[in-house]
């Protein structure tokens, strides 16, 4: 008897913490927005970048921790985007269902057609800060969060099969938005077709590609190490000889060294955030997009 | 139908040994990396600064077995640690990790631990060898001060390797609005300076465990980019001692009781969004009091002390802040105070108290990614000892890098 209130006792209090629709967890607020579109009232969206850090420099901090405690489901970019912090945080957080294989664990670069994956025979450390399974900004391309949303509704309708036609009804009207959003894109991108551009990070492939626009070289000589002057160098030769007219980069990059190179050959810097919550202006994913290609088009 | 489907599945099974790919028994390898700390380091003590803190007032003298045990730094080129880290989770309900440290004497056992990652209500359970959890640094691994060398208080009072033991813990996270983080930890007490059972026929046989510690952490949610921290703890165990009284190289005194230690941490961080670690502020500091309480069991000089008490107490603290000041770049300065309160009660009825000694470090680092790192530090010191107080400077350059799996470090 005594255990069987014990058990009832801990029940009512799982059923609590339920009680107003589940817990999601992102680890960076675009993967948030995209949760959000698709969980729509069935549950609560947290993310923990807010889209005005590097991800791949936080901290795992006590407050991170108190997030992921209470989260049903933790998706992550994964493609050790947040290898520097996530397992201290979810270790942290005794939480057993959001550990990595479980049901609350949601990589969603699990399905994504991945870029730069680093040659196995010669990946070494000598090239930088390279991530073995690819480069993991994957969510600049729109295609990719189309993806997404279909994987985390699906993740959402097998933890919660009461309201798994809304999730999937939610995600479809995301890739309906995304469908109608991209002829658009892609025409504001016409004036960048095979015109080359300059960013800071290698941090824009998955966008450059998906509206062909080629990245002629990045101001950082190897993914993580900040630019040298002789790099810079021959950033601006490339520039000169390429005649590149944009430097694109996050709001986190100092803007000296694209400074240098724009003061010596006219390009025009752009200051773009890559996640929601990195601009005023985005504050969703679509919003994002919008400007992301209105500052690249010089508005 | 049935002795046709057995040998086809056991077939089957052999098969599958047989032939089983590679990259399948790979994939569950546990994360290797290895972990390489150099440091050149000088100094203008006269007897050299190990045998120095072995001197100071109040902190010396505690040695258990009369085993020569020192673990600082030597004049030149030394070869600190190598180390060799392997992690896994073992199946749902455990991950475990181990650290062989490899010196050029031998490999020695640093850390081995299971760790639970099942249990319910916040709960975790650690066994193995493994550092204690109290305050702030003693969990850290050297590679990760920000500091060549430990706090002094540290050093004195839990002496190199700080206390890192065989045992158990329980930890459990509150389930309140803020972070509260409870740790209960008991283990077998073989700390070479507090808490150690000598082997001898002179003193009494305990049955381990011998020492329990007990913390709480916690951490308000602050605003932005800004986290901090906060701790108190304690530890009491049993402590036994021999010493040599009259220096003819054999022990002549023995002595039984408890000791104990019990003191504070806090850390603040601002983490900045700039990459590089550019603009990131550390400030933490750390209040360490002991207290050791022994008996006289037996004393083949003075029989007449059998049975009377030496009490010692000794506190300190430091204080230390870095920050990035460029990409990369780091600097640090650190002010370690060591005997604020230092007493000392002899059996013989004799109190002692004794002054307090200071050293201030100042270190600059840069990373060169996140995997190398040079720093260059230098510490001044006035140590208090028997023969008055000794100043002394000290320069480090460490060099340490990490090979294989990228590892992710706690708050």
């Amino acid at each position: 008897m005594k255990y069987l209130s014990i058990i009832l006792t801990v029940a009512a209090i799982a059923f609590s913490a339920r009680a107003g629709g589940l817990n999601i967890v992102t680890t960076t607020s675009d993967l948030g927005s995209i949760a959000a579109a698709v969980a729509g009232d069935h549950a609560k969206v947290e993310s923990i970048c807010t889209g005005k850090e590097d991800p791949h420099h936080l901290q795992a901090r006590p407050k991170y921790i108190m997030m992921a405690r209470n989260a049903d489901l933790w998706i992550r970019t994964g493609m050790e985007l947040e290898i520097g912090w996530e397992m201290p945080v979810i270790d942290g957080s005794r939480n057993s269902n959001i550990r990595p294989g479980q049901p609350g664990h949601l990589d969603a670069s699990t399905n994504i057609e991945k870029l730069d994956i680093p040659d196995a025979g010669t990946i070494s450390r000598a090239l930088g800060d390279v991530h073995a399974q690819g480069n993991p900004h994957y969510l600049t391309d729109p295609l990719n969060a189309r993806l997404v949303a279909r994987d985390i509704a699906e993740r959402l309708a097998q933890l919660d099969p009461a309201n798994a036609e809304a999730y999937r009804a939610n995600a479809a009207a995301f890739q309906q938005r995304i469908d109608e959003r991209i002829p658009e894109w892609t025409r504001a991108m016409a004036a960048f077709e095979n015109q080359s551009i300059v960013t800071y990070h290698k941090s824009w492939i998955y966008f450059a590609k998906r509206f062909g626009m080629p990245i002629a070289i990045e101001l950082e000589p190897k993914p993580g190490v900040p630019p040298s002057p002789a790099h810079l160098n021959q950033v601006v030769q490339t520039v000169q000889q390429q005649k590149i007219g944009v430097i694109l980069q996050e709001p986190w990059y100092s803007k000296k060294p694209a400074q240098l190179v724009a003061g010596k050959t006219g390009a025009r810097i752009v200051v773009a955030p890559i996640a929601t919550g990195g601009d005023p202006a985005a504050t969703d994913y679509f919003s994002l997009i919008d400007l992301i290609i209105q500052r690249l088009g010089g508005k | 139908m049935k002795s046709f489907i057995v040998p086809a599945l056991a077939a089957t099974g052999l098969f599958a040994n047989t032939y089983a790919d590679d990259t399948s028994l790979t994939a569950f390898n546990p994360a290797v990396s290895v972990i390489v700390d150099t440091v050149y380091y000088g100094e203008n003590s006269s007897e050299g600064m190990s045998h120095l803190k072995e001197e100071m007032s109040g902190f010396g003298h505690v040695h258990a077995d009369g085993e020569e045990h020192h673990h600082g730094f030597e004049e030149g080129f030394n070869m600190r640690h190598l180390e060799l880290q392997f992690s896994a989770e073992v199946d749902s309900y455990f991950k475990a990790s181990a650290i062989a440290a490899i010196s050029e004497d031998g490999a020695e056992m640093e850390t081995a631990e299971i760790e639970t990652t099942c249990l319910p209500w916040g709960l975790q359970a650690r066994a193995g060898k493994f550092f204690s959890d109290f305050g702030y640094i003693n969990a850290r691994h050297s590679h990760e001060w920000d500091f060549t060398d430990q706090p002094l208080i540290y050093e004195l009072a839990l002496g190199s390797h700080g206390l890192n033991e065989k045992g158990a813990q329980l930890s459990w996270l509150a389930p309140t609005p803020f972070y509260l983080l409870l740790g209960a930890e008991v283990f077998q007490g073989e700390n070479e300076k507090l808490f150690t059972a000598v082997e001898t026929d002179e003193l009494p046989a305990h049955d381990g465990p011998g020492l329990g510690v007990g913390w709480i952490k916690f951490s308000p949610t602050l605003p932005g980019n800004h986290a901090c921290q906060m701790g108190l703890f304690g530890a009491a165990g049993r402590h036994q001692e021999e010493h040599d009284g009259n220096g003819d190289g054999t022990a002549d005194h023995w002595l039984d009781g408890y000791n104990a230690f019990w003191g504070g941490d806090a850390v603040y961080k601002y983490n900045s969004s700039r990459p590089y670690g550019q603009g990131d502020l550390t400030v933490q500091a750390e209040y360490l009091f002991r207290r050791t309480d022994l008996t006289v069991e037996q004393h083949d000089l003075l029989p007449a002390l059998v049975g009377s008490d030496k009490v010692n107490e000794q506190d300190g603290f430091y204080l230390q802040g870095t920050y990035g000041f460029m990409p990369r770049w780091r600097g640090g300065l650190r002010l370690d105070m060591v005997g604020l309160t230092n007493s000392e009660q002899a059996p013989d009825g004799t109190d002692s108290s004794y002054g307090e000694s200071w050293r201030s470090s100042a270190m600059v680092d840069f990373s060169p990614s996140e995997f190398s790192r040079i720093r260059f530090q230098v510490s001044n010191g006035d140590y208090e000892t028997e023969d008055g107080t000794q100043n002394v400077w000290e320069g480090f350059i460490q060099l340490v890098v990490s090979l294989g799996a990228h590892g992710a470090h706690k708050f």
